[in-house]
């Protein structure tokens, strides 16, 4: 079914492609794919893909351990969430782009990117630790109490397992929607190289085949992170049903 | 031996559960105690197991004593196999081999060597009860306390287990203090069964059941007429 999908994806490509005519407003499909071939043998395609890439990681990393910090104090103390809760919110309710015009002027080109992803992953990482802290089984704790297992085990043995699918579920939503945001950022700051940087130089000159053979690159990328975090999630969670 | 418990007061509220109550437990029995929802049995092995403190009342030959607990959910952790439920429990100071032997040894007792390795989510609930007796049994505790573990399992399910937890039991002849308001469940697992009254608690009747568990029948006349003569105390 998903081969039937990509197939009326390209078909509808081609015949909007045919339909206008002109390379400015939408090349067609196979054009496209040649472009994206060459963009791979290109002796800058490494280091930009490979900047872009860093830059999320960092991002990812820096946000995952705020974000679990966070989520943890949250989850065991009520006021530490009542105070982070309006916070959340906040960054959550902010425009990207509003945060990128104000990190345009804060910061450098290339850690302008970086921040963003920071701001928009760290909220669902933070969320989704403290929903897994709030949602395990008091039952389960009072069994381990009442048996005596020493505090240090019941973290390790108990919290830390069940919380385990809802810091897989956060990593997966904050990795889809920062890496957007890390080319939205770029785009806009302009660092020297990455992903969103070389997608506006060709929106500049109007190369739409090259615009649309970097959004490929990007969502191909983006797919790549996805199913390594499935991949990580069978493994560590193999003992669900 | 007997473990005692003296003059306990324990009120929620505007509810008094227990005044001034006196009970004694048999060590190396099964102790039955049958009584209306709600009544303060839960309350009871709560305090017995230092979970609640009591308001008044003092317990003795309760000190240094361990104690293990089936509840009325399995509560297995459901990351864990049915040989890692058992090994969570055991102390950290054994050896690996040690409790490795402990819990193959049990969970041969409850019949379940071919699903050591399984996760709780592929076990049926019979089964899940069957790791969560291997488990109070295999804690080395002096007491187990079983807060209606059979609550909600058809008959059939309830008879295996009982005949699962019989033949453990038979092994150590471990105290063992167990609620339930179910009647027959006590007529077939207790040596002694104890009648609680609705709150504040008093000792309604007290029987004690000298056929060996597992010869126990529910049509046989010895169990009819004690099976009547508790509902009655139930009742009244």
């Amino acid at each position: 079914m998903s081969l039937v999908s990509v197939i009326i994806i390209l078909v509808t490509w081609k015949f909007f492609s045919l339909y206008f005519n002109s390379e400015f407003v939408l090349p067609s499909p196979e054009k496209t794919l040649l472009t994206t071939l060459k963009l791979f043998v290109d002796d800058r395609f490494l280091v930009t893909v490979g900047t872009t890439i860093l830059r999320s990681l960092t991002g990812f990393i820096v946000s995952f351990f705020l974000g679990l910090l966070a989520g943890i104090a949250a989850g065991v103390n009520p006021y530490v969430d009542a105070f982070l809760r309006p916070v959340l919110v906040t960054i959550r309710s902010v425009p990207i782009i509003a945060i990128i015009l104000l990190a345009l002027i804060w910061l450098t080109p290339g850690t302008v990117p970086v921040f963003i992803a920071m701001l928009t992953m760290f909220p669902f990482i933070c969320t989704n630790v403290s929903d897994g802290i709030k949602s395990v089984d008091r039952d389960l704790v009072k069994m381990a109490k009442f048996y005596r297992v020493e505090n240090a085990r019941i973290v390790k043995e108990l919290y830390i397992p069940a919380i385990m699918p809802f810091i897989i579920s956060g990593a997966s939503s904050a990795m889809g929607i920062g890496w957007r945001a890390i080319i939205t950022g770029e785009v806009l700051s302009h660092p020297r190289y990455g992903i969103g940087t070389l997608m506006q130089n060709a929106q500049t000159f109007l190369n739409v085949d090259v615009v649309i053979a970097w959004t490929i690159i990007a969502v191909v990328i983006s797919y790549g992170f996805e199913k390594v975090i499935r991949w990580s999630e069978r493994k560590l969670i193999i003992w669900r049903a | 031996m007997t473990l005692e418990v003296k003059g306990l007061h324990k009120r929620y509220g505007e509810v008094e559960i227990f005044r001034d109550f006196s009970i004694s437990f048999t060590e190396g029995m099964i102790t039955c105690i049958l009584g209306p929802s709600g009544c303060g049995k839960t309350t009871l092995l709560n305090i017995l197991g230092k979970i609640i403190p009591p308001d008044g009342g003092t317990l003795a030959g309760f000190d240094g004593k361990i104690v293990s607990y089936i509840f009325q959910e399995p509560r297995l952790l459901p990351w864990k196999s049915v040989r890692g439920n058992i090994e969570f429990v055991l102390d950290r100071n054994l050896l690996p081999e040690e409790r490795k032997k402990i819990t193959d040894r049990f969970i041969s007792l409850v019949e379940l060597e071919d699903f050591a390795d399984y996760y709780p989510a592929k076990l049926s609930g019979g089964m899940r009860q069957r790791v969560s007796i291997a488990r109070a049994f295999a804690y080395p505790s002096d007491i187990i306390l079983m807060d209606e573990p059979l609550k909600g399992l058809d008959i059939k399910l309830k008879l295996n287990l009982i005949q699962t937890f019989s033949r453990i039991w038979q092994e150590d002849r471990r105290t063992v203090i167990f609620v339930t308001h179910d009647v027959d469940e006590a007529l077939l697992l207790g040596n002694e069964i104890v009648v609680f009254s609705r709150a504040p608690v008093e000792i309604v009747t007290q029987k004690q059941i000298g056929v060996p568990i597992e010869e126990r029948s529910l049509n046989s006349d010895y169990l009819k007429n004690l099976e009547k003569e508790l509902l009655r105390a139930l009742g009244g």
